[in-house]
C-alpha cells in the first residue's frame, strides 16, 4: 500500500518541510561539520527543528540523513556511524511525529561520479544506498532521494531502496537552467529523467535545490508538460546565499518565496508536494501552509 | 586533431599524436594549434550549453593523453611548452566535494597550466604552506556547501595575516559562490564552471 499516495489523493497538495542544514547553521553548526553528525551529537537540536516544521504545518518531514550513506560518510571516516546516525535521526523524528503526518527518510547522493568524471561503479552505489535504506526503512513512511544530478546514480539509489522495501519513493533531481532548457550538470534532460523515473516505478517525480523559487516556476511548468502520470514534488532554494555580518544568509523572504510557490500551485493540475530546500525555514513553511489552506477554503 | 578532441575520440587523438611524432611535425604547434584548438572548442560547447560534465571531462582527458604522449619528445625538438602559470587547487576544509575542483584542475592542465592539486577537505594552513612551497601564481579554492564557503574567506584572511596576500591571486569556485561573496572576501575573482575558471586563470596570470 502506498501511504504517500493515499495522503496525496486525500489532500491533493501535501506540504513538505524546509531546509535542515540552514537551520543547523543558525544553531551553531560549524564550517565543515557534517550536519548528519548532529543526529547523535546534538539530537535535541535536530528534534527541535523537526518539531518546528510539523508545528509550521508540514504534512511530511524528512530525516536529517542527506549524507548518511556509507560512501559519503567514508569520505569523513564516519562510515562506522552509518547505523547510529540513520537510526537516531529516524527515531528522533518518529518520537515527535504527530498523528496523521508522515515521516520521510532522506537520502542524498554519494558524492562520487561515474566515468569519465569519476570512478564510481553502479553495484558499489546500489550497495551503499541499500545499507542506508535498510537502517531507515523500519521507521519511515516514504523515501526522498534528493539532489541527484546523475540519473544513473538516482537509478542506483532506487534499486538500493527497492532491494529493502516497497515503501514509496519521491525521486528528486537537481537542475541548472541553460539557454536550451533545464539540465543536470551531467547533461541529463528533463524528458530523459522523467522517462527513466517513470519506468523505475517510483511514486513521485521531484526536483529540488540549486535553483531558487522563481526559476522553479518555469521548471515546474516544463516538468508538468512532460510528466502527466505521476504526482510531483518541488523543493526550491530561497534564492542564493549572501554574506551578512560574517554569516551566510538567504535573503529571500517567506513572502517572496510563497509568491513563487503560489504561482506553481496555479500551474498545478495534479497531485503535488511542495516544500523548500536551502535557506528555507519554518517561517517559509508556515506561510505556505496558509496559502494552501486559503486555496482549499477559497 | 582538434576534431578528435571535440568528437571525444581518444583512440583517434592518440593515433594522430603518434602520426605527428612519426612525421616529425612541429610538436609545440601540434599541441597548441591542433589539440589545443580542440579543447578550446570543447570549452565553447560547454558555454553554449551543448556539452556537460562528462563531455568536458572526457575532452580534457583526451587532450591530456595527447600532451602526455608528445611532451617527452618536445625536448628533442628543442622546444618547451611554456607553462601559462602555476595554480594550487584545493577544496576547503570540511568539504568533501572534490569533483568540481578536479574538473577545474583537469581543464587547467589541458590548457597548459601547471597544477598542484591538494584534493578535498584541505586545512587553511596547508593551503598557505603549499602555496608558499610551490610558489604558485594562483590559489583556487572550492567550496560546494554554504556551511564551508566561509573557509574561503579564512584563506584570504590568513594570507593577509601572514603579510603575503599580494604574492598570490586567489580565485573562488563552487555552487554557492557569487560575485558579492568574492567582494566580501576580497578575492580576485570567481568562476562558475571549469571553462570560465580557465579564462579567469589566464586573466589572473597575464
Amino acid at each position: 500500500m502506498d501511504v504517500l499516495l493515499d495522503h496525496l489523493n486525500k489532500k491533493g497538495v501535501l506540504l513538505f518541510d524546509g531546509s535542515m542544514g540552514t537551520q543547523l547553521m543558525l544553531r551553531g553548526l560549524n564550517q565543515g561539520e557534517i550536519p548528519d553528525i548532529w543526529n547523535i551529537k546534538k539530537p535535541n537540536v535536530v528534534q527541535e527543528i523537526f518539531k518546528n516544521y510539523f508545528a509550521a504545518g508540514s504534512d511530511l518531514v524528512q530525516t536529517a540523513t542527506f549524507r548518511a550513506n556509507p560512501i559519503a560518510l567514508k569520505s569523513k571516516n564516519y562510515e562506522n556511524l552509518i547505523e547510529k546516525i540513520n537510526k537516531s535521526s529516524a527515531s528522533l523524528l518518529k518520537g515527535i511525529c504527530p498523528e496523521g503526518k508522515l515521516i520521510v527518510g532522506d537520502i542524498g547522493p554519494s558524492g562520487i561520479f561515474f566515468p569519465p568524471v569519476g570512478e564510481a561503479n553502479f553495484d558499489e552505489l546500489v550497495s551503499s544506498f541499500k545499507q542506508q535504506a535498510k537502517v531507515l526503512a523500519p521507521y519511515i513512511d516514504a523515501f526522498h532521494l534528493e539532489t541527484f544530478s546523475d540519473i544513473q546514480e538516482m537509478k542506483a539509489a532506487i534499486e538500493g531502496v527497492k532491494k529493502i522495501t516497497n515503501k514509496p519513493i519521491i525521486a528528486s533531481m537537481t537542475y541548472n537552467k541553460k539557454s536550451r532548457g533545464f539540465f543536470t550538470i551531467m547533461g541529463d534532460t528533463l524528458k530523459n529523467n522523467i522517462t527513466e523515473l517513470t519506468e523505475a516505478k517510483i511514486s513521485v517525480i521531484g526536483a529540488n535545490c540549486t535553483l531558487g523559487s522563481t526559476d522553479f516556476i518555469e521548471l515546474f511548468k516544463d516538468m508538468r508538460t512532460i510528466n502527466d502520470t505521476l504526482p510531483m514534488s518541488v523543493k526550491p532554494n530561497a534564492g542564493q546565499p549572501i554574506l551578512q555580518n560574517g554569516k551566510l544568509v538567504y535573503k529571500q523572504s517567506p513572502e517572496e518565496f510563497s509568491k513563487d510557490m503560489n504561482a506553481i500551485l496555479n500551474l498545478n493540475n495534479g497531485l503535488l508536494i511542495i516544500g523548500g530546500c536551502c535557506g528555507t525555514s519554518p517561517d517559509h513553511i508556515k506561510l505556505l501552509r496558509q496559502i494552501i489552506n486559503q486555496r482549499i477554503s477559497g | 586533431m582538434a576534431k578528435s578532441v571535440v568528437d571525444l575520440e581518444m583512440e583517434k587523438a592518440l593515433d594522430l599524436a603518434q602520426k605527428a611524432l612519426d612525421d616529425n611535425l612541429h610538436l609545440l604547434e601540434v599541441i597548441e594549434k591542433g589539440f589545443g584548438e580542440g579543447i578550446k572548442r570543447v570549452g565553447d560547447l560547454w558555454d553554449e550549453g551543448e556539452f556537460f560534465l562528462p563531455e568536458l571531462m572526457r575532452g580534457a582527458q583526451i587532450m591530456q593523453a595527447a600532451v602526455d604522449l608528445l611532451q617527452p619528445h618536445l625536448e628533442a625538438q628543442q622546444s618547451v611548452r611554456e607553462t601559462r602559470g602555476k595554480v594550487l587547487m584545493a577544496t576547503i576544509e570540511g568539504d568533501i566535494h572534490s569533483i568540481g575542483k578536479t574538473i577545474v584542475s583537469t581543464m587547467l592542465r589541458a590548457n597548459g597550466f601547471e597544477v598542484v592539486d591538494l584534493g578535498a577537505d584541505v586545512k587553511v594552513e596547508t593551503i598557505i604552506s603549499e602555496a608558499k612551497k610551490h610558489q604558485v601564481n594562483v590559489i583556487g579554492i572550492s567550496a560546494l556547501l554554504t556551511t564551508t564557503m566561509i573557509g574561503q574567506k579564512k584563506v584570504i584572511d590568513a594570507l593577509e595575516k601572514h603579510g603575503i596576500r599580494n604574492n598570490f591571486k586567489v580565485m573562488l569556485g563552487g555552487a554557492p559562490v557569487t560575485q558579492s561573496w568574492v567582494d566580501e572576501c576580497k578575492a580576485d575573482g570567481y568562476a562558475e564552471n571549469a571553462v570560465s575558471a580557465v579564462k579567469l586563470t589566464k586573466k589572473l596570470c597575464s
